[in-house]
């Protein structure tokens, strides 16, 4: 015979009451938090994915303010190089207008004199400055991109090439075109670059040579390669554009991954949870009832 | 023969009334730990007749014999034995969730994702004072971070060290009454209240030991308890009213081991079993934690080296100390940061020197032995948790199944209320009958 005995009737029912108390303070917590997880040993893998998810997107973020700011320093240096194209188309109109007989001596001059301002506003073009201040077309250096020598001639002092950022997702880009990269070509007569050619046409035409109208149309041929230049390193630039938009939109997809897999490993699913939250609740409230009603039921109420 | 009469009815009474003592000793006690329900033994007193009138039978009434403690050595043992099994298994399981508590709150894992983040974020432009401050900062979070969780392990052995001599000090107590109480039973009477109130406490000293440590028991024939450790080929602890000296030893890692009687011993279960290897676990992932972040110094000085700071000088470390208690940030101002390599000029925006402190991090898997490091004390707690809860329904059910054998059940208890009390007056009834009996003689005239 089995005798329940009164210590042995509370100390179960008490256990049960509690252990159905504390599920359903769990849920309740689950509910409260929106995760599943208040601790790594809860689910100490899933806690790992969530580690290593939280830190994909800490740098993912990272990656996408660093992608946009390449985005806008591309563009500037887009820009930058439609300007120099300008002026080169500018330079050849002016040099083809001069390489005609008809023109005086003085009218040349004057061309010239238009020339050497251009050539100017070349050097003030390449000195352009990125979205931080620095040197937009001077590769990883600090400061201009152009200095002038003890001659007022322009020498490049940037470094040789621009450095590369990452984008995250294993990807990387370079940040830039330096100005050799664009500026310097090979001529008919050797390696030159577009300021020396610029200057030299300028001066041709105010009277440095024996024929300036000759040297107006020798220029052309020079002046053509170097807009091809220009152009040239327009398109790669816009290709790179191209690329951080590509990587971008890979950036927005793995982002929408990552949050799914983060709902599903370590998010509490209301539905489900409410749910069992509700049957906990029903338990435990006929539980008690039951507790109530047994512990109520003594003999000595009886024995009157 | 009315005399016989009377005297039988008087020793009904008396059974009686010592019966409806001990139901109302059982009800009162209903709640006491450790009480053990008593119930009167009583036998029948006759004894045929004498060789002078052979076929006489001669009717005394009632004997009380003694009180009946209807403790189950057996089930009382099981109690011991799993609850020694359930207290080594809670403590070690509350020592590995402090374990994982310091790795997890003290944040080194999200401290050191923020650093490497502030290094990618340095390299888009690595000239930018305030990026260069802000890795800075970032570098020395994970300084303190590590020292932070380092502090939370020691925090976590010194609690688990002063409970565990408090444990050792109570056994040594616990031991010294039950020698005292050995004693005491060899004298009490058997089958008196006093023996049964002197059982109550020895089995709950016993039970309380063997909380600490494990432990195994052998009950005499005078019903004293001789108490040995761990199983029956241990050492003993309380053989009859002597009594051998327990004591904790601590280690320099902050371990802890057992002495009895200045014998080194091995204790495998109680509460300050638990203890021992959470201790051990708490060293070990403090190795493990000191090993990171020397990694984390060395990768990253070296890497400095190689470089040259914003100014064009030589890179100076980030980190000085040893250890993850010791690791301090040495860089003093964010243009400190070697962000290009050796020979580059000042301020130049080169990141060669950063990326590869970047790549020798990823490297050195610094993030990722953090990772292990949590993921491994997580899953050791999870571990635990599951063996606690399995032992946690063992011990409370063999204790089910001994208050169920022992305990009072209030409802058999009134019932012997009115059964005793009915004797109680069926006894008086009896007496009455035996003066009736002596009226109607002594009216006969």
């Amino acid at each position: 015979m089995t005798t329940i005995t009164t210590s042995a009737f509370y100390e179960r029912s008490s256990r049960a009451l509690n252990e159905l108390r504390s599920r359903a303070e769990s849920l309740q917590g689950s509910i409260g938090t929106g995760q599943r997880l208040t601790r790594g040993s809860d689910d100490p893998v899933g806690a790992s994915q969530l580690r290593s998810l939280s830190r994909e997107s800490r740098f993912s973020e990272i990656s996408a303010v660093a992608g946009a700011r390449v985005s806008s320093d591309l563009a500037l240096t887009d820009s930058g190089l439609s300007d120099f194209a300008a002026y080169v188309t500018r330079v050849k109109e002016l040099a083809v207008h001069a390489g005609t007989d008809t023109l005086t001596p003085a009218q040349r001059a004057g061309i010239g004199v238009e020339i050497k301002e251009i050539y100017s506003e070349l050097i003030r073009l390449a000195n352009s400055r990125d979205s931080a201040g620095d040197a937009l077309f001077g590769g990883e250096a600090a400061g201009d991109a152009y200095t002038l020598d003890a001659a007022g001639l322009p020498v490049y002092a940037g470094t040789a090439q621009a450095g590369e950022l990452a984008l995250g997702e294993g990807q990387s880009v370079i940040r830039g075109v330096t100005g050799p990269e664009f500026l310097n070509f090979n001529g008919a007569n050797g390696p030159t670059n577009l300021f020396t050619l610029v200057r030299e046409l300028g001066d041709a035409l105010q009277g440095n040579v024996a024929d300036p109208a000759q040297a107006a149309r020798d220029a052309l041929g020079d002046l053509d390669t170097g807009l091809e230049t220009i152009t040239t390193a327009q398109t790669v630039v816009g290709s790179r554009m191209n690329w951080i938009d590509l990587i971008d939109d890979r950036r927005t997809q793995r982002s929408e991954q990552r949050t799914e897999m983060q709902a599903d490993v370590g998010g509490a699913d209301l539905a489900t949870t409410v749910t069992a939250l509700q049957e906990i609740m029903t338990v435990l409230e006929a539980s008690q009832a039951a507790f109530t009603r047994l512990a109520g039921l003594s003999l000595f109420a009886m024995l009157r | 023969m009315a005399s016989s009469l009377f005297s039988i009815g008087l020793s009904g009474l008396r059974a009686s009334r010592a019966a409806l003592d001990l139901t109302a000793q059982n009800i009162s006690n209903a709640g006491t730990e450790g009480y053990v329900r008593r119930s009167l033994n009583v036998s029948e007193v006759a004894s045929v007749g004498s060789w002078l009138v052979p076929g006489d039978l001669t009717l005394s009434g009632v004997r009380i014999d003694g009180v009946a403690r209807n403790a189950d050595l057996f089930r009382q043992a099981e109690v011991r034995r799993t609850a020694a099994d359930y207290g080594r298994a809670t403590e070690e399981l509350a020592g590995f969730e402090n374990i994982e508590a310091a790795l997890e709150q003290s944040g080194v894992y999200p401290a050191m994702t923020a650093f490497e983040a502030s290094l990618q974020r340095l390299e888009t432009n690595p000239i930018d004072p305030a990026l260069r401050a802000g890795a800075l900062e970032d570098a020395r979070a994970v300084a303190r971070n590590f020292n932070l969780a380092s502090s939370t392990l020691d925090t976590a052995r010194d609690s688990l060290n002063f409970t565990a001599q408090a444990g050792a000090d109570q056994i040594n107590t616990y031991a010294t009454e039950l020698a005292r109480v050995n004693l005491q039973l060899t004298r009490a009477k058997a089958g008196s209240s006093d023996q049964t109130s002197l059982l109550d406490r020895r089995d709950s000293l016993l039970e309380q030991i063997s909380a600490q440590v494990g432990i195994h028991t052998a009950i005499g024939a005078d019903q004293s308890v001789s108490v040995r450790l761990g199983d029956s080929t241990g050492p003993l602890l309380v053989s009859a009213g002597t009594t051998q000296a327990f004591a904790m030893t601590t280690a320099a890692d902050g371990t802890i081991g057992f002495t009895l009687g200045g014998t080194a011993v091995s204790v495998t279960s109680g509460s300050l079993a638990g203890k021992a290897q959470a201790l051990i676990a708490v060293r070990d992932r403090k190795t493990e934690l000191d090993g990171i972040a020397d990694t984390l110094i060395a990768t990253a000085n070296a890497a400095q080296a190689n470089g040259v700071a914003l100014d064009g000088t030589a890179g100076q470390p980030l980190f000085a100390g040893a250890g993850a208690a010791g690791i301090t940030l040495s860089l003093t101002s964010g243009a400190g940061w070697a962000t290009a390599p050796a020979g580059a000029p000042a301020g130049s925006r080169d990141t060669s020197n950063l990326t590869a402190l970047r790549n020798a991090l990823d490297g050195a898997k610094v993030t990722d032995q953090l990772d292990g490091l949590l993921f491994s004390a997580s899953s050791a707690t999870a571990a635990r948790r599951t063996t606690a809860e399995a032992l946690d329904s063992i011990a409370s059910s063999a204790r089910l199944a001994l208050a169920e054998q022992a305990g009072v059940s209030l409802d058999d208890e009134a019932a012997n209320l009115v059964r005793f009390q009915q004797a109680f007056q069926a006894s008086g009834k009896v007496i009455q009958v035996a003066g009736d009996l002596f009226d109607t003689l002594l009216a006969i005239r």
